[in-house]
């Protein structure tokens, strides 16, 4: 019993011993570890300007009126990218977005290139797209 | 009844029936519309400083310093800079609007801060610019009936492939989030509120929760301490009073027609205008009953056209650098200067300049008897 409990402690001091030398030895002074600060998230709907599959990245042009802007996106392998055609959604591969393609595209970061998490294909400029903003 | 009586209810049905004047709001508003549209001119004639966050780049301090003739929401002498660049290889995306470097407005004021921290009077074109398109300021009286006209509508007209063979196509343009576009001289933006969004932003360096960025000079960043106005400069109901006040100005009046220009309009048929410029739309359902299920006799189409090379300038979205949207006619008796860039002084020398699609058209107006060609003319100054 004394052997369990014992083993017990050391299973629930080692892990913070060990972060707080880590904390340690990469500050040079002891300190408390930061709380994660939250990644902020946002979505841009507009259409593809410029498109890397190599470097896998796309820029999205949107705006407001004759405001435009240009919003960077680095894509991981781990984004979902989906096109929606007729109410249907389906797995697409990076290389099958084209110039032109109107996107929503969710993402997170704090400065450019921003990271997706997804990319819906809901249209294209010359033709429109199924649904309202 | 007596004869008072009578006098007092023939100059109160007299006032009723009075057209509405340049300026006015359209008829039927409620009372809490009215006081919207009241409340939103203040903000439109709203004179913006610096401290307040005019600029640092901008084309004018106020709406209404260039939308003012003959009164407040009617045209201007002001001519701004678009630019773009056209790529006709690129498939799908041929036209780049600078997006990158702020989008297609280059503003020609800038604020004594920019000045002084980059010394420039105005924001420089991008390298590789080789066309400017130079854009007149239009009224915007009637443009929240243009508004709600339903998309299904405009598109009804739009005959891309020509399939009727009367050398006539109107195809739409698309915003960058493939909403229909309507409005701009090129139909780019879907929509008046994001019309009247963007311009706060784009023509007078304002940000607001809609455009909460400031624009950068040419795609760089602005220097430090050129902007001290905190983000966003204008409030959300501001932006929606001056909304309110754009949509809902009435379309100009059209004069009484003498009996030549009732003649000119017939011409003006029979020539093949109401191709492109269809004298009535009708609005659709909208939260403003004044607004809702209105015949509105804009002379539009809304689509693009190409207009041949002469007029050629910038492309615009879908639109290449020689289609324009058509221009509606309404108001045309207020006007001084014609088509998209102020280059023609009279209706005549606007016909003149028509190619493309309306080639047409303009060489009919050509064959017209002297009586005839001025019979148009006639008709289109009433509008």
């Amino acid at each position: 019993m004394f052997r369990l409990a014992l083993l017990f402690s050391a299973l629930l001091i080692v892990p913070h011993s060990a972060a707080a030398q880590q904390t340690r030895s990469s500050q040079g002074k002891p300190q408390a570890a930061p709380a994660p600060a939250a990644v902020p998230h946002d979505s841009v709907r507009g259409a593809i300007r410029v498109i890397d599959v190599r470097k896998r990245t796309v820029e999205v042009s949107t705006g407001v009126g004759y405001a435009l802007r240009v919003v960077p996106l680095q894509v991981p392998a781990s984004a979902s990218i989906k096109d929606r055609k007729g109410g249907q959604l389906a797995n697409i591969a990076l290389a099958d977005l084209k110039l032109g393609d109107v996107v929503r595209a969710r993402f997170g970061g704090y400065a450019a290139p921003f990271v997706v998490y997804t990319i819906e294909r809901i249209g294209r400029m010359t033709t429109g797209v199924d649904s309202t903003p | 009844m007596n004869r008072y009586a009578f006098v007092a209810l023939a100059l109160g049905w007299g006032v009723a029936c009075k057209p509405p004047q340049p300026g006015d709001p359209v008829r039927g508003l409620s009372k809490a519309e009215r006081a919207r549209f009241d409340s939103g001119r203040a903000v439109f004639e709203s004179t913006f400083t610096a401290a307040v966050g005019l600029g640092p780049l901008f084309n004018g301090s106020s709406c209404a310093e260039c939308q003012e003739e003959p009164v407040v929401g009617g045209g201007g002498d002001e001519v701004e800079r678009h630019a773009a660049l056209f790529h006709p290889e690129r498939v799908g995306f041929a036209c780049d609007l600078l997006a990158a470097q702020g989008g297609p407005v280059f503003q020609d004021s800038v604020t004594p801060l920019l000045h002084a921290a980059l010394g420039i009077d105005r924001e420089p074109l991008p390298a590789g610019v080789t066309t400017v398109g130079r854009r007149s300021t239009p009224d915007v009286f009637g443009f929240g009936l243009l508004d709600a006209v339903p998309d299904s509508v405009i598109l009804s007209y739009a005959d891309p492939n020509d399939t009727n063979h009367d050398g006539i196509k109107g195809r739409p343009n698309r915003f960058v989030d493939g909403r229909l576009g309507r409005f701009g001289r090129k139909a780019f933006v879907p929509t008046l509120r994001d019309f009247n969004d963007g311009a706060f932003q784009a023509e007078i360096g304002i940000t607001s929760p809609s455009v909460p960025e400031e624009g950068s000079v040419t795609g760089r960043p602005l220097p430090p301490g050129t902007d001290p106005a905190p983000d966003p400069e204008l409030k959300e109901h501001e932006l929606e009073l001056a909304d309110a006040f754009v949509r809902m100005l009435a379309p100009p009046s059209p004069l009484k027609q003498s009996r030549e220009a009732k003649h000119g309009r017939e011409v003006f048929a029979r020539a093949g205008c109401t191709g492109c410029h269809i004298p009535a739309l009708r609005t659709g359902d909208n939260p403003i009953a004044a607004l809702r299920h209105k015949e509105v006799a804009a002379y539009t189409d809304l689509l693009l056209h190409d207009m041949g090379p002469d007029l050629a300038d910038i492309c615009f979205g879908l639109a290449t650098p020689s289609e324009f949207r058509t221009e509606p006619l309404m108001g045309l008796h207020l006007a001084t200067k014609f088509l998209h860039d102020g280059r023609a002084t009279t209706p005549e020398q606007a016909i003149e300049l028509h190619g493309g699609e309306a080639t047409r058209s303009r060489d009919l107006f050509r064959a017209l008897p002297a009586a005839d060609r001025a019979a148009l003319i006639a008709f289109l100054k009433t509008l």
